[in-house]
């Protein structure tokens, strides 16, 4: 097992603030990784550090053991588009495109337009019959399927997913999940950032910050972490000096209260 | 579909499916276009016409015969074939009139006077501004000037019995033709007014001859042919101490034909050019004429155009500068309200410049559409300005409605560089950190 992503160290910081502190994770090619904490935690920052929109205060960040901070602005935005598909909360579609075409918007900037491609990954999240609709004339959870296709449209190695159901009703967000499930098994590298605990659930394995702090880390697949440990993975660690900071090679386990809330009290 | 087809079905996209949005701007360069267009138009069409005005105030350039070499003009004056070479390399540079003028010194009841032969028609056309009471000259029949009728007490109608002496011409031949030269620096018509009469008195000087050891003079005789009066020209300058009548009268009157004295153009140039014009036309020596400008019609003319030509540059700079900031504003407007958009294009990959030009034709295309809608409006504009101020239509002027198009793209375009350049540089994390 290789390690597509390793973040070695890194901080991101705000003058007196640490959005994130001196955090160091691997991820392998085809984990589903989700990063938990409340807001403010500091899940988005690292995301935007992973998705290559932002950069580390400090540490580093290697993609495919290639360092970021090596790489100019130009670099980076072909990085985000060969290798990483974004799924964002608010969806983020261009409101005067249809959804087909938000989907080509990808293909466009990655390669090639391919109508034919875009109404099949349209209609792989379900949503042909939909596909020459403006987003405005979508549901919520039809735009966020929108958001799915545009992501999958170039067969990134990461999936970046930020709060994916958070604007969804239940049925649209196991409609959601069921398509990174889907993805998961086809070998797709998926990160999602949440504070959903069913969403978190979902996930191979869990990581948890608090103000910018690694402060926990579970495994819900317990042969993903096997075969994690086998590959020479180690837990994800800080070297920050906070109280609860998880530090050194074990990892802290972590009882989501928000999971508690949807799951009826199991943690 | 090809990235290109890609490409125009964004465009497009943003054009014809935000409307609201796209019609303010389409809108702000409709109206930075229609003004210009409009201006530009009318400021063309105002010279013009001021051109077409002056030209009615008599001629711009006269023509005469050059003096030769031992100063005298030359006595057979500017030929038939002359007048028609000159006025083809006139015509060549311009639209032209022109009239040609004989000057003979004549005698009425004794007293010298300036008779001039001319082809009515073609002076009438030349002289919108002569005020006169009754005819033009015809065969046997004169145009007297005012001065002229007032001291013989002479109305339209009369008869009036006019004397001419071949002596009285000697020399004053070419001192009409000659000395018109060298008064038309300060006006040709006055020029050639003054400068007849002037050759008139020296006419009556030169008629005293010697006989029998005296002087002998023939001051008395009043003899003459008989011309009826058919109208009276009243210009309140040079025009009204001459006598006016047709050069087929002159030519019987004098017993000899000849050329003219003087040749006046009115052409449809001004400064550069006709002094470009005047300078050809003395370069040819072989000629044998000399060319000057009027100097009192074309310096008015050149300075009222100015004045036209500095307004509407100044007022277009105005317009310009204004448009550029309505279209400014309005496109900064737009891409503010896209600010996510752009975040979530560079989140996906686009780079600045590939942002930048998907901006800049979409304001491009604003430009265009609001650019030729403008030039329609301000074609209408200036049509129903020139048409209720001038009483005269106003062709399209497609050169200039091609300029005013691309100058809307122009101005759509540059005035979209701040904000474009502002959003290129929007950090694409921004749309994933707002919550």
């Amino acid at each position: 097992m290789t390690m597509l992503l390793e973040l070695d160290h890194i901080s991101k910081i705000y003058g007196d603030l640490k959005a994130v502190d001196d955090l160091s994770l691997t991820v392998p090619a085809g984990e589903w990784l989700a990063i938990v904490g409340s807001s403010g935690s500091g899940k988005t920052t690292l995301m935007n550090m992973i998705g290559c929109m932002d950069t580390p205060s400090k540490g580093s960040v290697k993609l495919e053991g290639r360092k970021l901070e090596d790489l100019n602005a130009t670099q980076l935005a072909d990085v985000r588009k060969n290798m990483i598909g974004l799924v964002f909360q608010k969806f983020y579609l261009v409101p005067h495109l249809t959804a087909v075409e938000n989907v080509m918007v990808a293909q466009y900037y990655h390669s090639v337009v391919d109508e034919k491609e875009a109404l099949a990954a349209l209609d792989r999240v379900g949503l042909k019959d939909r596909a020459h609709h403006l987003p405005g004339q979508l549901s919520g959870g039809e735009q966020q399927r929108v958001c799915v296709a545009r992501a999958l449209i170039n067969c990134p190695k990461i999936i970046l997913a930020d709060e994916p159901t958070g604007n969804l009703d239940e049925k649209n967000e196991k409609i959601v999940l069921d398509l990174f499930r889907q993805l998961h098994e086809q070998g797709t590298t998926i990160i999602v950032v949440t504070h959903d605990a069913l969403v978190a659930s979902c996930a191979e394995r869990e990581i948890m910050l608090n103000h910018g702090v690694l402060v926990g880390e579970k495994w819900n697949d317990p042969a993903a972490k096997a075969a994690y440990e086998a590959a020479g993975g180690r837990p994800a660690s800080t070297g920050s000096t906070a109280e609860d900071a998880q530090r050194g090679e074990t990892a802290i386990g972590f009882a989501d209260p928000t999971k508690a809330a949807k799951t009826g009290g199991e943690a | 579909m090809t990235n290109t087809g890609m490409f125009f079905r964004m465009l497009l996209s943003a054009v014809f499916r935000r409307r609201s949005r796209a019609a303010m701007a389409v809108v702000a360069s409709l109206v930075g276009a229609a003004t210009l267009f409009c201006l530009a138009m009318v400021c063309i069409a105002v010279p013009q016409q001021m051109n077409q005005e002056m030209r009615a105030y008599g001629a711009n350039l006269i023509v005469t015969p050059a003096a030769s070499t031992d100063g005298s003009g030359d006595k057979s004056g500017i030929g038939d074939d002359m007048v028609e070479h000159t006025t083809e390399m006139v015509t060549a540079k311009g639209a032209a009139k022109y009239a040609t003028y004989r000057y003979e010194n004549v005698r009425v009841n004794a007293a010298p006077y300036v008779m001039a032969g001319v082809d009515a028609a073609k002076v009438e056309d030349l002289n919108h501004h002569w005020n006169v009471e009754g005819d033009w000259p015809s065969a046997g029949k004169v145009l007297v000037g005012r001065d002229v009728a007032d001291a013989m007490n002479l109305k339209v109608g009369s008869g009036i019995t006019i004397g001419y002496r071949a002596s009285d011409n000697a020399a004053a031949g070419s001192d009409a033709s000659g000395s018109d030269g060298s008064g038309s620096g300060n006006s040709g018509s006055d020029a050639s007014g003054s400068d007849g009469s002037g050759s008139g008195n020296s006419g009556s000087g030169n008629s005293q001859q010697m006989q029998d050891g005296r002087v002998s003079s023939d001051i008395m005789d009043t003899s003459g042919t008989e011309f009826r009066v058919a109208g009276i020209v009243d210009t309140g300058g040079s025009e009204d101490s001459i006598i006016y009548a047709d050069a087929d009268d002159v030519a019987k009157l004098t017993g000899s034909t000849r050329g003219a004295d003087v040749i006046e153009y009115s052409v449809d140039l001004s400064g550069d050019d006709l002094t470009a014009l005047v300078q050809s036309i003395n370069d040819m020596t072989s000629m044998h004429v000399k060319a000057q400008q009027v100097t009192k019609i074309t310096s008015s003319d050149t300075r009222i155009i100015t004045m036209l030509q500095t307004l509407f540059w100044i007022v277009s700079l105005v317009v310009l500068v204004l448009t550029l900031v309505g279209v400014g504003t309005t496109i900064s407007s737009i891409v503010s309200q896209r600010r996510n958009e752009i975040g979530l294009r560079k989140a996906l990959g686009a780079s600045s410049r590939s942002i930048g030009v998907e901006f800049y034709a979409e304001s491009a295309v604003y430009g265009l559409v609001g650019g030729l809608l403008g030039t329609g409006v301000g074609y209408g504009f200036a049509l129903a300005l020139t048409t209720a101020v001038f009483q005269r239509s106003l062709g399209f002027n497609w050169w200039l409605g091609i300029a005013s198009v691309v100058l809307s793209v122009l101005v759509a375009v540059i005035a979209s560089v701040p904000p474009v350049h502002r959003a290129t540089r929007i950090d694409p994390a921004i749309v994933l950190r707002e919550e």
